[in-house]
């Protein structure tokens, strides 16, 4: 029996190689995005760990809340006088304070030095004892030592030319400041600390630009020899003030390690996503495949059945074929894996993320998850083409079988058609009955399961009006259509897996281009703005408050309006708010305030929106607790209620003054320009521009030039998810490859009958792909209508959040269902070349 | 059966005809004749048969004269074209045009009904059907009615007379048939060959037909016989006794 299996999987090569293929693409996936993230994970840990190993323990201030919280931590700053205390304490080798802030270095021409994807440009206190500096070492020149000096990043020096002796400003949350710099500085073998850049400072200038005088962020402390990490913490226990702790230095590297991680396991679960639905598409080819061999092998299992083999075997041996294939499929995808690793870090790399380098790690827990995870998939995919195998009638062996049309049965129909009611209903209940989001969640996902379901029903008036203009290509063009209505079950599983597919990418598209049309809207709607200062970074994390003052000074300009977000506890709830001058809010923005005055925000005021203070039943004067890392709990009155969600969507905003007090002094997220009556707007633009010379770590634009900055972000998320996304599309082509090449071997004798009666090859090879384009076809209109909902459904669903107009971006759609028929076309090549090549006398005759 | 009335005038030109044919199966020492130096001509408006026990080389020499097969040698004339130099291309729109073909079976796309497969040659090559010339061949083999039936939805000879239909359609200059009754019960068959007869008789068409039926060549003007890759004997107007008692003589 086991050799009977093995033969025929070697019998049919190519479908042998397409459905490994499948399994294995999908595989590959899982399998490199498991490795990247062991790799990833690796090499911060390796990085922290170098650069925090003189470390031995770390005296800092309580925080509320970690990092593992999801915000990340910063704490109330150390008084400078601890360290004396410190010095005291037994066992202690060396202890220095740290000193960590924002600061943004700028090259020889006075530019922002700026990263990639939003990474922080920080500065730090270099220790003056080289054992707390850890792996950070000078790569060329010497270390900062006076008020005027500065180290920076190996990276940020050679990416800008910026060589030892050179003087540059360095920017900060304060005033800006010129610069001499010392030495270059690398981390543990890398040039740059994870895709920031960084500026090393004497202890003394680190504390005045980067934190405040006579403070510090952490003490860093050295144990002597012979007293362990544990110990020393403890020892330092015993003297830190109230509200502060010692901790191991292994501790905080562990920490930071960890945080990093979180962010990273993100970008895995993104991946991860994207495997599951490689994975996904690939079970359609395998389910094809085993419905395909029980097709073809229906003689033989009943004969096998009418001598006497029970169902259990037949099914026994088919388990055992899918078994063995979904094992080596894994086993080559995990291979494949470690390529799709390197290609991701790649990716990454370009769009700006570096990681620190180490080899790839292929964990025993990467082979044997993608091995059981692969095979599982593949076996669930065949179990059910194979159970049907063993209700052959051993009857059957006796009649030759030609596969004629095949009508699906009612019972899907009505299956397929209540699934996709109860989706149907669900998201509407979700969306205008204001049921629970995850009715919604729930509804998108059984409006596509019902899809799938019915669209055997949808195969033969989706081929009448595809095949409508291929009358025109005469006989080939019909016999396509006839041939991809022949079987509906099959042609609609081989065209779903391009459905999935092109729903994907059709509802993002849809998405993202009602976010980007929302976004002009919010930005003409919910504010009066002229005029528009950002971050010099598309995703950069804002520009100094002195930005503000810059263009305030400039002729024709009426208002500056910052503002600031951030992320703490709202009524016990880690979220996100925003921050806004109260003087002048009012004025730049449309904030639709129901009740209150949002020039009430001062001291400890809160507004928040309206959808929250319903939910909540807060009134004016209701008190909101909040929790910062920094200042700790605080209870804020509601003095404003808002409807105007756009321009600002978090349910809470505070004064900016109240962020500095709660958050410590905070960058500037955006700026609001409104202009004096009757000034032109492209001459204050410029001369704005003008004033931000020595600010360079902000620009100036218009509305236009805005709309345009913000979503070229959601364009870069776009094409990021579509590449992602075309891999599942390629799978689904290897489908239709599939699936034709069996169509081409089942019908031998009627292709030798048509070249027999004087078809010739190339209307063999039309013929064959016509039927490419109608199968592929039926997937993308499909795909493209269900996304089309879908993405209108997820737009819909997020108009609280902001999402208020709806755009469907028909000419890229058009683009896609026009690249699937393309695809169709070259899916059709193999199979249609050896339709031309079959042999006519095959056909007539009869042995 | 052996009268025949009305016979035409066997004309001078031949419809088809084959010179010096060989075709060997394997290479060298081992090769293993089908045909050996077969010449043979094949007259316009005559039913030909052409007999001979299983291996004789009959069907090799209808696939050879239809253009399915190509020769180890010699030559094959459709008319005045020599055909076995032409490539594929010439010798399908050739196979398209100008010859008929009835096998034994499987001579119809499931997915099309009679009428559609019917037309299927003069639709591959994208042309008009003459609709009057259809229906009155679908007339004369007795398929009024069941034109709109799918292939499965027909007895076996009924598929056979829409593939006969279906030969005669385009108005070939000559029908190859391949063991057209072999899988017909004897009724059917007989309805099969006596249309193949009318088309001769009344049309004027030249049908060549391999079998191993005495019956079924008891139709024909012309019976040829085959015996191991040779042309042995041949007989006009034979009745099925005759072919029987011939057949028994070459030991079949």
């Amino acid at each position: 029996m086991l050799t009977a299996t093995l033969r025929a999987m070697i019998a049919h090569k190519l479908r042998l190689v397409l459905t490994t293929a499948s399994i294995a693409l999908g595989v590959a996936f899982l399998a490199g995005t498991l490795v990247l993230t062991d790799t990833m994970g690796l090499a911060f840990e390796q990085l922290f760990g170098k650069v925090s190993a003189g470390t031995d323990a770390v005296v800092r201030t309580h925080a509320p809340y970690t990092a593992t919280d999801g915000v990340s931590t910063s704490r109330a700053p150390i008084p400078a006088a601890v360290l004396t205390d410190i010095d005291q304490v037994d066992g202690v080798r060396h202890a220095e304070g740290s000193v960590t802030g924002y600061a943004l270095l700028t090259d020889n021409d006075g530019r922002a030095v700026l990263t990639n994807g939003g990474a922080p440009t920080m500065g730090y206190n270099m220790p003056a004892d080289e054992d707390l500096r850890g792996d950070v070492d000078l790569l060329s020149g010497t270390a900062p030592d006076a008020p005027n000096e500065v180290a920076i990043d190996a990276t940020s020096a050679e990416d800008h030319d910026i060589a030892i002796g050179s003087t540059i400003k360095v920017l900060f949350q304060g005033p800006t400041r010129e610069f001499t710099v010392v030495g270059t500085v690398g981390f543990g073998g890398e040039k740059n600390l994870g895709g920031t850049t960084s500026a090393y400072f004497d202890t003394k200038t680190a504390q005045k630009v980067l934190g405040t005088p006579g403070y510090f962020d952490t003490i860093g402390v050295s144990a002597v020899d012979g007293v362990s990490q544990a110990e020393l913490a403890k020892r330092l226990s015993a003297v830190v003030p109230q509200g502060a702790e010692a901790v191991t230095g292994e501790t905080v590297a562990q920490e930071n390690s960890d945080a990093v991680q979180k962010d990273l396991k993100i970008v895995g679960i993104l991946f991860m996503i994207f495997a599951g639905i490689a994975l996904f598409v690939g079970s359609f080819i395998i389910w094809n495949t085993f419905t395909m061999i029980v097709t073809q092998r229906s003689r033989e299992i009943a004969l096998l059945r009418a001598i006497g083999g029970t169902r259990r075997q037949v099914l026994r041996s088919l388990m055992i074929e899918a078994v063995m294939l979904g094992v080596a499929a894994s086993a080559i995808g995990v291979v494949l894996g470690m390529g799709v690793a390197k290609a991701l870090t790649t990716l990454m790399d370009l769009v700006g993320f570096t990681l620190p380098s180490t080899s790839l790690q292929l964990e025993p827990r990467t082979i044997w998850v993608s091995l059981l995870v692969g095979t599982l998939v593949t076996v669930v995919a065949a179990l059910v083409p194979a159970r049907r195998a063993t209700k052959v009638l051993p009857v059957e062996a006796l009649r030759e079988s030609t596969p004629g049309a095949e009508k699906p049965s009612k019972r899907r129909a009505v299956i397929g058609l209540a699934i996709i009611g109860a989706g149907a209903a669900g998201i509407l209940a979700a969306l205008y009955g204001g049921a629970d989001m995850r009715i919604f969640g729930v509804g998108l996902l059984a409006l596509i399961v019902g899809v799938m379901v019915a669209l055997p029903l949808a195969v033969r008036p989706l081929a009448a009006l595809i095949a409508t203009p291929l009358k025109l290509r005469g006989l080939p063009g019909e016999l396509a259509k006839q041939n991809a209505l022949r079987n509906p079950r099959r042609t609609s599983s081989t065209a779903a897996a391009l459905m999935i597919g092109l729903t994907l990418v059709v509802s993002m598209g849809v998405f993202a281009s009602s976010l980007k049309a929302s976004f002009g809207d919010v930005i003409s709607d919910q504010t009066n703005a002229d005029l528009f200062l950002s971050s010099s970074s598309a995703q950069g994390p804002g520009f100094s408050p002195s930005v503000i003052a810059a263009a305030k000074g400039v002729d024709g300009v009426d208002k500056v309006s910052a503002g600031g977000w951030g992320q703490a506890h709202f009524n016990g709830g880690n979220t996100s708010y925003s921050a806004v001058d109260p003087a002048t809010a009012e004025e730049v923005m449309n904030l639709e305030v129901s009740q209150g005055s949002v020039a009430d925000l001062g001291k400890d005021g809160v507004m928040v929106s309206r959808s929250t203070a319903t939910a909540e039943g807060w009134k004016l004067g209701s008190v909101v607790p909040a929790e910062f890392a920094v200042s700790g709990k605080h209870r804020l009155h509601v003095v404003a209620i808002y409807d105007g969600k756009g321009w600002i969507s978090d349910n809470y905003v505070i004064s900016l003054a109240e962020q500095n007090a709660f958050a410590g002094p905070q960058l500037v997220a955006s700026g609001l320009v409104t202009l004096v009556a009757g000034a032109d707007k492209a001459a204050v633009q410029q001369a704005i521009s003008a004033a931000l010379a020595d600010h360079p770590d902000a620009k100036v634009l218009d509305q236009k030039g805005f709309e345009k900055e913000a979503s070229g972000f959601i364009g870069q998320l776009l094409t990021f998810v579509t590449v992602m996304l075309l891999l599942a599309v390629l799978i689904a082509l290897l489908g239709i490859v599939n699936t034709l090449a069996l169509s081409v071997f089942e019908r031998t004798r009627e292709l030798g009958l048509l070249r027999a009666v004087g078809m010739t090859r190339a209307q063999v090879r039309a013929m064959v792909r016509w039927e490419s384009v109608v199968i592929s076809l039926i997937g993308a209109l499909s795909g493209a209508a269900l996304g089309i909902g879908i993405g209108l459904a997820l737009s819909q669903a997020l108009k609280d959040e902001g999402i208020k107009a709806i755009a469907i971006p028909a000419p890229q759609i058009a683009l896609y269902v026009a690249l699937a028929a393309v695809a169709g076309i070259l899916a059709a090549v193999g199979p249609a070349r050896s339709a031309a090549k079959v042999d006519v006398l095959r056909a007539v005759v009869t042995d | 059966m052996s009268v025949i009335t009305n016979t035409p005038q066997i004309s001078t030109a031949s419809a088809a005809r084959a010179e010096g044919l060989s075709k060997f199966y394997g290479t060298g020492d081992a090769a293993i004749p089908a045909l050996d130096n077969v010449t043979v001509a094949l007259a316009e408006g005559q039913f030909t048969a052409i007999m001979g026990p299983s291996g004789s080389g009959k069907s090799t020499l209808l696939h050879m004269l239809a253009g399915l097969d190509r020769p180890s040698s010699g030559e094959v004339y459709l008319g005045d074209t020599e055909i076995t130099s032409l490539g594929d291309k010439a010798l399908t729109l050739l196979r398209r045009d100008r010859i008929g073909f009835i096998f034994q079976s499987f001579n119809l796309l499931p997915t099309m009904t009679a009428a559609e497969n019917i037309v299927l040659p003069i639709r591959i090559a994208g042309r008009k059907p003459d609709d009057h010339w259809v229906a009155s061949i679908v007339e004369t083999v007795g398929l009024t009615g069941r034109l709109s039936h799918r292939p499965s939805e027909l007895s076996g000879g009924q598929q056979q007379r829409v593939a006969a239909a279906r030969a005669l359609a385009s108005k070939p200059q000559i029908v190859f048939a391949d063991e057209p009754t072999g899988a017909l019960d004897s009724k059917s068959g007989a309805e099969l060959l006596g249309f193949l007869r009318k088309a001769v008789t009344e049309l004027g068409q030249t049908v060549v037909m391999v079998t191993h039926d005495p019956t079924a060549a008891s139709y024909a003007d012309r019976v040829i016989f085959l015996a191991d890759g040779h042309v042995v004997d041949e007989m006009h107007a034979a009745s099925a006794d005759e072919v029987l008692d011939y057949m028994k003589h070459l030991g079949a």
